[in-house]
């Protein structure tokens, strides 16, 4: 009997689609086109995609989605690979850099990082900051603060006290007119966020911790 | 070997030139050889505020591009006896006249001869500004309490610590007393701390600077004026005194007002 390219199992996390990562690409779409037409489901389900060691292109990865979406009955929740390219790699480990900056930032001047960026000092207005990641200032947050540049809406801006004229995160901008105001009710010890409503939110900074969990790499404390 | 310094603001009209007549006028009075550079060129006015203006022959153009000797240039100010100088900026050509490397080795050789070279730095952030940082050793920010000024000190602080410099000191020109202390302007901490840098000393506004620049003589010789005593306190602060920084107080008002402020009630 040949090989099945296509497997559909049942696990503790929901239903997954394993694809083979050995074959050729169009023979696993026509398998994945048979497969999914076999029907057999009742109403909607989540499907989780995994691909194995193959590397698929951003197309590809969308086609494969289509597919299965098509379907009506399949709705995939996750897509799951055991490989990165080169750049992703790159792109990873650049935005988990930690930078620090000692001093001031001054109006007219520009600091960047890859990754997180700890500023110890004020950053005054018209004052920019720009990370990859995350923004912390141990001072007063007086300026512009871009954090996630390249696009990570779970970075956050931090702040001993929050006073930023421009916030900005990943693809969001928020421009402190009196209403955004009064949306921080404290300028001390401030975070902003993108919250649920895919909107920059702020919160207190001990509050942080249900926010963003996986920001919590720190061990011990118990 | 004298030192050189350059006063600078970003924004203009804060009183950079007045500042460097002043400070100049009181190193001098101090006992200090002292020669001031206008590098304003297109626009001078410190030879005018010094009342030199019609003793200048060559300016600083002139030696830089080598038509006369530094010393042709120089105009001896004769109300402070031989101390000092001015090295007069020229009116007739544009910032771009002079490059930074000139104005680095015309400052090297007047401080070879001057205890301290004070360098008049014009508005901006452009080519005049950076030949009047190029020579020098240390810089003076002055701003004033409006939010404008403080701005663009910000700018400028940044920019000078770039440089290789010591760290910039700051003068707080023009405060008003009563505005101050009411509130209504910035106040003195809030600003040495929004721009975290050493506080060099405050002047309190007076009337008296502008009629006394009017007739092109420095504040500074009035002794009895709160601004020259402000100027005073500061060239003996960069002498390396320490001398306390002065209190800010409303001003005694006069018979007359008081009477009128009984009525008004």
């Amino acid at each position: 009997m040949k090989k099945q390219l296509v497997n559909m199992k049942g696990t503790k996390d929901g239903f997954v689609l394993r694809l083979d990562d050995q074959c050729a690409y169009g023979e696993l779409v026509e398998e994945l086109k048979n497969k999914v037409l076999e029907g057999g489901i009742d109403g909607k389900v989540d499907v989780q995609l995994y691909l194995g060691y193959r590397y698929c292109t951003e197309e590809q990865l969308n086609e494969l989605i289509k597919i299965i979406e098509e379907t009506e009955q399949l709705i995939v929740s996750k897509v799951q690979s055991e490989v990165l390219t080169v750049h992703e790699s790159n792109q990873k480990m650049f935005e988990s850099q930690q930078d620090t900056y000692i001093g001031v930032v001054r109006s007219g001047q520009i600091l960047r990082s890859s990754g997180d960026i700890t500023i110890i000092g004020n950053v005054n207005p018209n004052g920019r900051v720009e990370a990859g990641g995350n923004v912390y200032v141990l001072g007063r947050l007086k300026g512009i603060a871009h954090a996630g540049v390249q696009g990570n809406k779970e970075a956050i801006i931090a702040a001993s006290r929050f006073e930023a004229t421009h916030i900005m995160i990943a693809d969001q901008v928020q421009v402190m007119s009196d209403e955004h105001v009064k949306a921080i009710n404290q300028v001390e010890m401030t975070c902003a966020f993108i919250g649920y409503d895919g909107r920059i939110t702020y919160d207190q900074i001990h509050a942080l911790k249900n926010i963003r969990p996986l920001l919590n790499v720190s061990k011990g404390g118990s | 070997m004298g030192e050189a310094i350059v006063i600078t603001s970003g924004k203009g009209g804060v009183g950079k030139t007045t500042t460097t007549a002043n400070l100049g006028t009181a190193l001098a009075l101090q006992g200090k050889k002292v020669c001031l550079v206008d590098t304003d060129i297109g626009l001078r006015n410190l030879d005018v505020i010094l009342g030199l203006e019609n003793r200048i022959i060559y300016d600083l153009v002139d030696v830089v591009e080598g038509r006369c000797k530094i010393h042709q240039a120089l105009i001896k100010d004769k109300r402070v006896d031989e101390k000092l100088f001015l090295l007069p900026a020229a009116q007739t050509t544009d910032k771009n006249a002079v490059t930074p490397e000139q104005m680095k080795s015309l400052v090297e050789e007047l401080k070879r001869d001057y205890d301290y070279v004070l360098i008049d730095c014009p508005a901006g952030i452009e080519q005049g500004y950076r030949n009047a940082v190029a020579g020098a050793d240390h810089a003076i920010v002055v701003t004033t309490p409006e939010i404008s000024a403080v701005r663009d000190a910000d700018r400028i602080i940044g920019l000078l610590e770039q440089e290789e410099i010591t760290a910039p000191k700051l003068i707080i020109n023009r405060i008003r007393q009563h505005m101050m202390k009411s509130g209504d302007t910035l106040d003195v901490n809030e600003i040495t701390t929004h721009l975290s840098i050493d506080l060099l000393g405050i002047i309190i506004d007076s009337e008296g600077v502008i009629s006394s620049s009017n007739k092109g003589e420095p504040i500074v010789m009035d002794p009895s004026n709160k601004a020259s005593l402000g100027y005073r306190n500061i060239a003996r602060r960069i002498l390396g005194e320490s001398v306390p920084l002065m209190a800010i107080q409303d001003e005694q008002r006069g018979m007359f007002s008081k009477l009128k402020a009984l009525f008004s009630k």
